[in-house]
């Protein structure tokens, strides 16, 4: 069918599919097109002399006046303002309303042409939306405060262990004074054993509480010699251990500014993992050196690499690999180290393949 | 921070006196960008924006503070101070108006004079007062408000709309008018259309001028009137202009009004 161009545009008018409504410069409808007064049940004839504020809801009628008249005389027109419309059923009509001005060229208002546009999935879904967050927000409020809580109790805890913890190596001091047989000696041995590395998980504990309560790890600067620390550490593991090889090779003449019992606790923590991960048969290399404003330190072990999927979360706190059943731990040991890392203002990076395993702790040093 | 920082405060003009506009709900400085120029030549005048509104400094909004007017009457008397001025004639409109009232009554050697646009001392009907709003109304307004961001989101950061019939909004159409932020804004309309000022008008001391719309659903001219027969020294002026916003559909008639009376 042909359409004579008039009546085609005539057509876009009044059938358009959205809503149509102009009005004189004062605000006053001076045509609706069918679409709009189908939509909200009133007979075009009926809406004409109204104003736009005329057909909306309350709360939209001074949300109108006050944010949207004035936006229409400052900048000539608006988009996409939502808005609410009385439909003559007593119902509302939530529509997204554009509109622009006309003008002459003294820049006297001719007309307003408004568009409407329904918009009620959009807003019930947007409604829907809101609710969530407000759900989402006070359930993430709830898990922090629980969080926190919980944090508090292993601080605490950890804390309180320590008092028969130290009861029991006062206990065992006792004894050791006392002559015992070569049994009990032996029994003595295990029980002091236990009794450090026990000491160990509770430091930990403690220290990973601390972190996450806000005060971090602290540090306890001074300036000296980083080898003989390392050379320390290295000898307690070698003790612990005596079929292993440790390869050392160390080269920081100059005092550096850091924490000798972190950055010891962080080279036990990672030469322990390398002792317990890395193949038995092949040494576990340490190495240790300066460049300008840098200290780089690392630990390397030859054996299975470090599955892809667990490289992502192996900083984080209570993440363990496939471990045999005599090496639990609580899987705290790598998120301490990185966290002295970050304390000393440096990185802990690892890097695992075919060849070996390899973590490396850098920092600015002065 | 200081107030001048905080409101976004505009000093412009010459002349002994100082004119002091304050924009309402909904809006910012913008408002008064063809009134305020008028008096430049004669007065000193200030712009300034509410905490929330325009170019404000949004991390300055307390929401205790800003929960009643006479937390912005506090910024207003603030920005005066900072400016070293007094004897003022300060032009509110909207709640603007009450905030003006609020300010003069708490700090009087700093007005002069009053000129209350669209003034109302309350919105909601109270017996035989009609404010031209029931307190469901206002409730649903606040609802409304809280339930639909989308509805801001356009205000906050409006569409450049190409407008080659009015060159001078030229380069600011970049910058927005009336911005808000939807959270702040839903405090100032509970602040606003929650207000009740009705006992201060009797204690106003200052000269007054109210500018009555025609057909102004926010502030009804019944709710103008009340307002002049409340303050002693009061005057009255109907403006042809309709709407709630004569000062940027009507300039020159509001202007006009302002001369006579200063």
């Amino acid at each position: 069918m042909d359409l004579a161009p008039a009546d085609d545009f005539q057509d876009l008018f009044e059938d358009a599919p959205c809503g149509y409504v102009i009005t004189d410069p004062d605000g006053r409808i001076v045509r609706v097109n069918a679409t709009f007064s189908g939509w909200i049940g009133f007979a075009a004839e009926g809406l004409l002399g109204k104003r736009l504020r005329d057909l909306l809801t309350v709360p939209g009628r001074i949300f109108y006046e006050t944010n949207f008249a004035p936006l229409l005389r400052l900048q000539g027109g608006f988009e996409e303002v939502a808005l609410d419309v009385s439909t003559a059923g007593g119902g509302k009509l939530p529509v997204l309303v554009n509109a622009r001005e006309r003008r002459d060229a003294a820049g006297a208002v001719l007309a307003i042409r408004i568009v409407f546009v329904r918009a009620g999935d959009r807003r019930s879904y947007e409604r829907d939306l809101l609710g969530r967050e407000a759900v989402a927000t006070q359930s993430l409020r709830d898990e922090k405060a629980t969080s926190e809580l919980r944090e508090q109790f292993i601080a605490v805890l950890g804390h309180d262990l320590r008092n028969p913890l130290a009861s029991i190596v006062g206990a065992a001091r006792l004894l050791r004074r006392e002559l015992q047989s070569d049994k009990a000696l032996r029994v003595l041995d295990l029980m002091e054993a236990s009794v450090d590395r026990m000491a160990g998980l509770i430091d930990d504990v403690m220290d990973f509480a601390r972190g996450r309560l806000g005060s971090g790890i602290g540090l306890n600067r001074t300036v000296g010699h980083l080898e003989p620390v390392l050379r320390q550490v290295v000898a307690e593991l070698e003790a612990g251990q005596p079929s292993r090889v440790i390869v050392s090779d160390f080269d920081v003449p100059a005092p550096i500014s850091f924490d000798a019992g972190r950055i010891a606790q962080l080279m036990s923590n990672l030469v322990g993992n390398a002792l317990t991960y890395g193949d038995p048969k092949q040494p576990v290399r340490l190495h240790a050196s300066t460049t300008p404003g840098r200290l780089e330190l690392w630990v390397a072990n030859a054996g299975e690499p470090i599955p892809e999927a667990a490289m992502e979360r192996l900083f984080q706190p209570f993440f363990r690999g496939d471990v045999r059943p005599s090496q639990q731990g609580l899987g705290l040991g790598l998120h301490i180290a990185s966290e002295i890392a970050k304390a000393h203002g440096g990185v802990l990076q690892v890097r695992s393949d075919r060849t070996e395993t390899r973590f490396t702790f850098t920092m600015p040093i002065a | 921070m200081s107030a001048i920082d905080r409101n976004n405060v505009r000093v412009k003009g010459a002349g002994e006196r100082a004119m002091v506009f304050a924009h309402g709900f909904g809006c910012d400085q913008n408002m008064w960008r063809h009134v305020a120029p008028a008096f430049e030549a004669t007065f000193r005048t200030v712009l300034f924006d509410n905490v929330g509104a325009g170019n404000s400094d949004l991390g300055a909004y307390d929401p205790g503070k800003y929960a009643s007017l006479s937390g912005y009457a506090e910024d207003l008397i603030e920005i005066i101070r900072e400016l070293d001025m007094s004897g003022t004639v300060l032009v509110g409109h909207s709640v603007s108006a009450m905030i003006g009232i609020l300010a003069s009554l708490r700090a009087p050697e700093l007005f002069s004079a009053l000129v209350l646009v669209g003034p109302s001392p309350r919105y909601i009907d109270d017996g035989d007062y009609h404010g031209g709003f029931t307190a469901d109304q206002i409730e649903e307004l606040l609802e409304f408000l809280a339930e639909n961001p989308m509805a801001w989101s356009q205000a906050m950061a409006p569409a450049i709309i190409g407008n080659p019939d009015r060159p001078e909004l030229g380069e600011e159409l970049t910058e927005s008018f009336c911005r808000t932020d939807p959270a702040i804004a839903l405090g100032f309309a509970r602040a606003t259309f929650t207000s009740d000022n009705r006992d201060d008008l009797p204690k106003v001391t200052t000269r007054t001028l109210i500018l009555q719309c025609s057909d102004d659903i926010i502030a009804p001219e019944a709710v103008g009137r009340y307002v002049h027969d409340h303050i002693a020294h009061s005057e009255l002026v109907l403006l042809q202009a309709t709407g709630h916003c004569p000062n940027l559909s009507a300039p020159a008639e509001v202007i006009s009004a302002v001369q006579a009376f200063v």
